[in-house]
């Protein structure tokens, strides 16, 4: 069954349509991935999915119920978590902060709590930073806890983001080109990471990526847009000999880069 | 050397022109009495003492000769010449300015019409009760002297290295103390932390005790500005919201407390105690509903919205509708102290022990919260508004409360604000109150409470303390707000987060997404 569905999704800017008539589907515990040029719309997809964009067609269903109309902070409660292709963390609170801010749905404690300081909060407080703690080792930050998130280094600031989005525990989680930046040793190195959060987490990975080694070394099914329309799907082998997905995908990029 | 005495020139401009406007506000007048009281100099003419003027000229000439060597202060003659021409040019200036002045006054053109400041008397005091020629000579004396003489000491401090000798002296004893058995004892001990809060703690419990009648009364409205700056400070310092309309909510308070506990205009009359909860109960509440039309707001948007509720407040308070409710521009008398354990609170000293258990509850308060899931969630919310949102924080619900908690403690300085002085009226809770208490969070430093109370003590004791600058006050304020934004952009006591934030770009000069990879690259 699938965890993540969109049917028809719409998303109109003026006359342009970013996401055009798109439906697809992620299955619970796979790795998928979103693939297209520049300006196919991926980006927008997200981001209707996460409910940035209120999508103009279409329904999109996790876990079987509608997300459409639900504002962000009630789409990641339910479990989906992002991270951003041009790294939005929050800068002057320090590394240990920025997965706390991440663990906020899970956490119970309210304003009575904190300003009484009650036994039941400085419990949760304490749970919530072990468990905090964990996540930076586990993400390979062990010890950059007190570091202010603008001072790490890029690499840093990409595997922070990611431990954020892993705070509350989600279920489904959306990256937006986990490897943009980064060489190819990194590449491998995130690659393996991204594997992990699967295996070990049984978390489902949808993800958007240029890297063509990245997205064929581990997606196991992958979507390509195209000016906001869905152009072909299929396994990683049947897409790169998909001879649609070649002139206007690859081939294209390949002109654009020579 | 046609550079030195070009730059120092300019110099003795910059200072001749700042000595010209300190002058003409009259501002001269206050500071040399201010002056001569300090070295017991009795003034002999009515409008200031002109022995406390020649030191506040001395002075001034002295800073603009140690200023004009900051180019090369180890060079005699460089040294020398920069402080001869920056002196010359300022003596010129004021010299010129006080003959003008006396020569004016002597063919008795009045120019109080257009300067209110200078009278005959006070033209006399500028001449230190002399004829014009022995006056104007003084005053070039003096400038001209004192501004070499400023020029030499610096270089004499710089040469001598008298600045490092200083310091290393006070590296050594502060070593020395640190190395002597009491304060290891001290230091190493493990309570010493409790030790530190509990000798704080007996100062401030003794302190009153030992403070005038106007003294604690002046320090009580010091508590309160503490009070409202720790609110504030949740809002604008934690929150990111800037919000210019704080006032609104001390009225709040204030009006509450006043209504609620007199027998006019409103025969209520209940005590104390429930209505300080009622007085901060309902300006949370206000806050809420203040919050609801502006939460989609942001920056300067939201200034401009909040500063309209405050006016509305005023204006509503003020207003001849609401006078049978509200009492009208008179406000409200006659507010009953409370009681305590059967004592009853009433002198200045004991109010300011309210003021001073009240400020203590909310360090306490504000503390939690900030390192609570609350004080993240409106961190993020000042970091990246969108982001937060989609970290699962209801940014609607964290900014409403916000507002209600800011404005809670708002509510309570009101209520005792007023409770104190028995009396609560519209010209309490004028725009001045905002600024004032937004002033005292740039000055002391935005996200700490040692800075919100130092601010306050700069902003609200200071003009106490300096009771004949009164008038002066909001020139030294702005002054004031535009040095520490020049010098300090954090403040004087800021919290360590924000020092970092202010000056992360200093540290290494290389942002930090330059410095790429991760370290298994």
């Amino acid at each position: 069954m699938s965890i993540l569905e969109t049917r028809g999704v719409t998303k109109r800017f003026g006359g342009l349509s970013a996401v055009d008539n798109v439906t697809i589907q992620i299955p619970e515990g796979s790795i998928y991935a979103i693939i297209g040029p520049n300006g196919a719309g991926k980006t927008t997809l997200y981001n209707c999915i996460t409910g940035f964009y209120p999508s103009d067609e279409g329904d999109m269903l996790f876990q079987g119920k509608s997300l459409v109309g639900l504002s962000p902070d009630r789409i990641t409660k339910k479990g989906i978590s992002r991270t951003y292709q041009n790294i939005r963390l929050f800068p002057a609170m320090t590394a240990i902060e920025n997965i706390l801010v991440g663990a906020h749905p899970r956490l119970k404690s309210n304003w009575l709590d904190a300003i009484l300081h009650t036994p039941r909060q400085r419990a949760e407080e304490k749970e919530a930073l072990k468990k905090a703690q964990e996540l930076l080792d586990f993400v390979g930050l062990k010890g950059k806890g007190d570091l202010f998130a603008r001072n790490l280094p890029y690499g840093a600031q990409r595997r922070l983001e990611m431990a954020r989005a892993l705070a509350n525990d989600p279920k489904i989680i959306l990256l937006d080109e986990p490897t943009a930046g980064m060489n190819p040793n990194e590449s491998v190195v995130m690659m393996r990471f991204i594997e992990n959060l699967r295996d070990e987490l049984g978390i489902t990975i949808l993800l958007i990526e240029h890297d063509m080694k990245v997205v064929m070394g581990i997606s196991e099914f992958i979507y390509v847009l195209d000016f906001g329309q869905l152009i072909a799907k299929g396994t990683p082998g049947e897409i790169q000999k998909n001879p649609q997905v070649i002139e206007s995908y690859l081939g294209r990029g390949a002109a654009g880069s020579a | 050397m046609k550079d030195l005495i070009k730059q120092g020139s300019r110099l003795g401009l910059i200072f001749g022109v700042v000595i010209i406007f300190l002058i003409l506000f009259g501002l001269t007048t206050t500071l040399s009495d201010i002056l001569g009281e300090f070295v017991n100099i009795e003034s002999r003419t009515r409008t200031g003492n002109p022995a406390g003027l020649m030191i506040f000229f001395a002075i001034l000439s002295l800073w603009a000769g140690s200023k004009s060597t900051s180019a090369d202060r180890s060079n005699f003659k460089s040294a020398l010449i920069s402080g001869v021409s920056v002196s010359l040019i300022i003596a010129l200036i004021i010299s010129a300015l006080i003959l003008l002045v006396g020569y004016l006054d002597s063919i008795d053109v009045s120019m109080r019409d257009y300067l209110a400041q200078l009278d005959h008397l006070s033209v006399s005091f500028l001449l230190y009760g002399r004829e014009l020629a022995a006056g104007v000579l003084i005053t070039f004396g003096i400038f001209f002297v004192f501004g070499i003489l400023g020029a030499l000491l610096s270089y004499w401090y710089e040469t001598k290295k008298v600045g490092e000798a200083i310091q290393k002296q006070a590296f050594i004893l502060k070593d020395k103390a640190l190395d002597s058995k009491l304060a290891k004892r001290y230091i190493e001990h493990p309570r010493a932390k409790w030790i530190g809060y509990g000798l704080l703690g007996l100062v401030i419990l003794l302190t009153p005790q030992f403070l005038g009648k106007y003294w604690n009364y002046a320090m009580g409205t010091v508590g309160i500005y503490v009070l409202m700056g720790l609110g504030l400070n949740i809002v604008v310092g934690l929150a990111g919201l800037l919000d210019l309309g704080y006032v609104a909510f001390f009225a709040i308070g204030a009006y509450t407390m006043g209504l609620l506990t007199t027998p006019a205009p409103i025969a209520l009359q209940l005590g104390f105690w429930p209505v300080l909860i009622l007085s901060i109960v309902f300006a949370a509440f206000a806050g809420i509903l203040l919050g609801i039309p502006v939460l989609r707001m942001r920056g300067d948007y939201l200034a401009i919205v909040t500063l309209g509720f405050g006016e509305i407040i005023r204006v509503l308070i003020r207003s001849d509708m609401m006078a049978p409710y509200l009492g009208g521009p008179q406000g409200v008398r006659d507010i009953a102290g409370p009681s305590l354990f059967g004592l009853s609170i009433s002198s200045e000293k004991s109010y300011l022990y309210l003021i001073i258990m009240g400020i203590l509850l909310t360090i306490l308060f504000t503390n939690y919260l900030q390192n609570s899931r609350v004080g993240r969630a409106w961190m993020a919310m000042r970091e990246d508004e969108t982001v937060a949102q989609a970290m699962g924080i209801n940014t609607l619900y964290y900014k409403l409360m916000a507002f209600a908690t800011g404005a809670a403690f708002a509510g309570l300085g009101g209520a005792l604000f007023a409770a104190r002085n028995q009396y609560t009226g519209p010209a309490d809770h004028t725009l001045m109150v905002s600024i004032n208490v937004l002033s005292l969070l740039i000055v002391g430093g935005m996200g700490s409470v040692p800075g919100v109370i130092i601010g306050a003590f700069v902003l609200k004791g200071l003009p106490e303390i300096l009771r004949e600058l009164e008038l002066y006050r909001l020139l030294v304020f702005g002054g004031l707000l535009v040095y520490m934004m020049i010098i300090r952009p954090e403040g004087i006591w800021p919290a360590p987060r924000r020092m970092m934030e202010l000056h992360a770009d200093e540290g290494d000069g290389i942002p930090p997404e330059e410095g790429l990879v991760g370290e298994e690259g």
